[in-house]
């Protein structure tokens, strides 16, 4: 069952005089629960797409059906709603809030949702920091913490709301290769146990090597797209 | 609850820069609860002043005469009939009155001449309603009847007046006046006393007379330009006047009663309180500044930071909230610190004083007061500080707040 449905998607950036496109009627479905991952080379509107699928920014033409809604019509308001209870982000540099714990960087996130009581808010942010491996480290601030630990520390705020879609850009790129295998095998493990969507951009081959799907993107198109078992 | 904590934690996020902020909203505060202080205990002495020394609590004049007061006019003038004073001294609380009568003069001691207001007294009435005896530096109050060698009138003046003419008591001045049918005349006058109060319109533009020195010489038989009243309580002025005036209208139907808070410096008084208190508005802007630089370099600092929550789903007004909630915090915290410091301030100023008169001359300035100058307690200034300084750390973060929130959360991210 689709997930995100996209048809001619093409995003033109206006620099002033110059018009520079960034996607170029890109057509691609993604089904629910798929472990993806779209590499090319920079500049060649990886980091594009996966803001148009993350409904932080929206096409020039085309449209995104995301999960039976299309997001053409939706205003700021709307697209951040859904972005609150759908979307989970992993950025490359955790951005984390530096003045709260791991727990309370976690716990901010499920509580946006406004759906939990409190106990099991609780509950479900130790579930998931348990899960990333993070036990015992919840009351750690994240300078108290590792680049692997902090990136963790993401996926769990971008997972704890159980999200259907968690985009993650260049989520090793800061990350030595024994962390950053540690950190797609946690992804790879939430998206086995909890069957949440993952899309990656990266250059990063091992994050490629996790993927089973891979779309390769040139020049704002699909240049290449493959899955494997 | 959440976004509260958040901000409540972010206020500890870069304690120097909270701090430095706190202190310049407590130092706003603190500056205008001293200033508050210091304005309220000015402007109670020289109503003091003007009450003591000028004025009494009220005054029974003809409303004509009131209207053009400044010029010192010998129209319109009132007869102190024995109907008229008994009215005076029937009233509740009544301590004292006194009939006088102003004129221009031009002082010499023959060599130099200056303007002054010549002043006719019958001493023991002026006595019950402005008490001088405590003021005098040299020599006393003449008295009733008192003539002095070859029939030169008695005079007291002020210590600065006798400072400019190099004059001192036994030394003779001449009052040059114009009588009511615009005839110059003068008195000649023996100096008997000097004083030196706290008023300096007493101390340096003051010519005392007798009384019927005064009338004789300005042709006005035994008319007075007003009578001053004293009661025992300042406050009941505004109801006696009224009271007063009603009674009087069967008397004579021109005659007007005015309490010491309709006099026209006591009015300028309270102006230079408004625009003194405008001054500490444009204090409490700086702080307002400062909430601004603090928050516009917050929110550059916590751009990606922003621009995740955006990412998140929060909505725009939810990260305005955090800043705005934390910018008040840094204004309670300025506030509270502020209030502090003006306690014990203020507390300060209010027993130790302060000494202005080697500083500055307030006269000029419409503020008859010399000497020390102490503070008054206004506890609603607190209040009101307190919150305004709130308010303002408030409402001065919305629009960097709105600026910081309402970024396009890819460019938030993404800075560069």
């Amino acid at each position: 069952m689709a997930l995100l449905e996209m048809r001619g998607l093409t995003k033109i950036y206006d620099q002033g005089k110059i018009e520079v496109p960034a996607l170029r009627g890109i057509d691609l479905t993604v089904e629910k629960g798929e472990f993806t991952t779209i590499f090319g080379p920079s500049g060649s509107g990886k980091t594009t797409l996966l803001n148009l699928i993350g409904c932080l920014d929206r096409p020039t033409a085309g449209t995104i059906i995301f999960d039976g809604q299309e997001l053409g019509g939706l205003d700021k308001k709307d697209l951040a709603i859904i972005r609150r209870h759908h979307v989970g982000f992993v950025f490359q540099s955790y951005n984390l809030i530096p003045v709260l714990t791991a727990y309370e960087n976690v716990e901010f996130a499920i509580r946006l949702v406004n759906k939990y009581e409190k106990k099991e808010i609780r509950d479900r942010v130790m579930r998931i920091l348990a899960a990333v491996g993070l036990a015992g480290l919840e009351n750690r601030k994240p300078n108290e913490l590792s680049g692997g630990q902090k990136q963790r520390v993401a996926i769990a705020r971008a997972l704890v709301k159980e999200p259907k879609l968690v985009l993650a850009d260049e989520p090793s790129a800061n990350l030595d290769s024994k962390t950053s295998e540690e950190v797609l095998q946690v992804m790879a493990k939430m998206n086995r146990e909890l069957g949440t969507t993952f899309i990656f951009s990266t250059h990063d081959p091992l994050v490629m090597e996790y993927a089973r799907r891979l779309i390769e993107i040139r020049d704002g198109q699909v240049a290449k797209d493959q899955r494997r078992e | 609850m959440f976004l509260t904590k958040l901000a409540l934690k972010n206020l500890a996020r870069h304690r120097n820069r909270t701090l430095i902020t706190a202190s310049i909203i407590a130092f706003a505060v603190f500056f205008y609860l001293l200033l508050d202080s210091l304005i309220g205990g000015m402007t109670e002495m020289s109503y003091e002043m003007i009450i003591n020394y000028e004025a009494g609590h009220l005054q029974v004049v003809t409303e004509e005469y009131w209207a053009e007061e400044e010029k010192l006019p010998l129209k319109n003038l009132i007869t102190p009939e024995p109907e008229l004073m008994t009215a005076v001294k029937n009233v509740p609380g009544y301590l004292g009155s006194s009939a006088e009568l102003n004129f221009q003069a031009m002082v010499s001691n023959g060599v130099n001449e200056l303007p002054v207001i010549g002043r006719g007294i019958n001493p023991p009435d002026f006595a019950g309603v402005i008490n001088l005896t405590d003021y005098f530096v040299e020599g006393e109050m003449f008295r009733v009847g008192e003539r002095r060698a070859f029939g030169v009138s008695p005079a007291v003046i002020g210590k600065r007046l006798a400072d400019l003419l190099k004059v001192q008591p036994g030394d003779y001045l001449t009052l040059l006046v114009k009588d009511r049918h615009e005839t110059f005349n003068t008195i000649e006058a023996e100096i008997t006393g000097v004083i030196h109060t706290g008023n300096p319109l007493v101390n340096e533009g003051l010519v005392y007379v007798p009384l019927d020195v005064a009338q004789e010489a300005l042709a006005v038989g035994d008319r007075v330009s007003k009578v001053l009243m004293k009661l025992e309580n300042k406050n009941r002025a505004p109801g006696v006047a009224k009271e007063l005036a009603e009674q009087l209208q069967t008397i004579n139907p021109r005659l007007a009663v005015y309490s010491w808070d309709q006099l026209e410096a006591v009015t300028v008084a309270g102006a230079k309180q408004m625009g003194n208190r405008l001054i500490m508005v444009i204090i409490l802007l700086i702080a307002a500044i400062a909430i601004i630089n603090t928050v516009i370099l917050a929110a550059l600092e916590r751009m990606e930071e922003i621009g995740m929550m955006k990412a998140m789903g929060f909505q725009t007004k939810e990260v305005i909230y955090t800043f705005v909630l934390e910018s008040t915090g840094i204004g309670v915290l300025g506030g509270i610190l502020g209030v502090l410091l003006g306690l014990a301030g203020v507390g300060v100023f209010t027993v130790v004083g302060l000494d202005f008169s080697g500083i500055i001359d307030m006269a000029p300035y419409g503020i008859p007061v010399v000497g020390k100058i102490y503070g008054v307690w206004n506890p609603l200034s607190f209040v009101t500080v307190f919150a305004f300084g709130v308010i303002v750390s408030l409402f001065s973060s919305i629009l960097p707040a709105y600026w910081a929130a309402d970024k396009d959360p890819i460019k938030a991210i993404y800075p560069k």
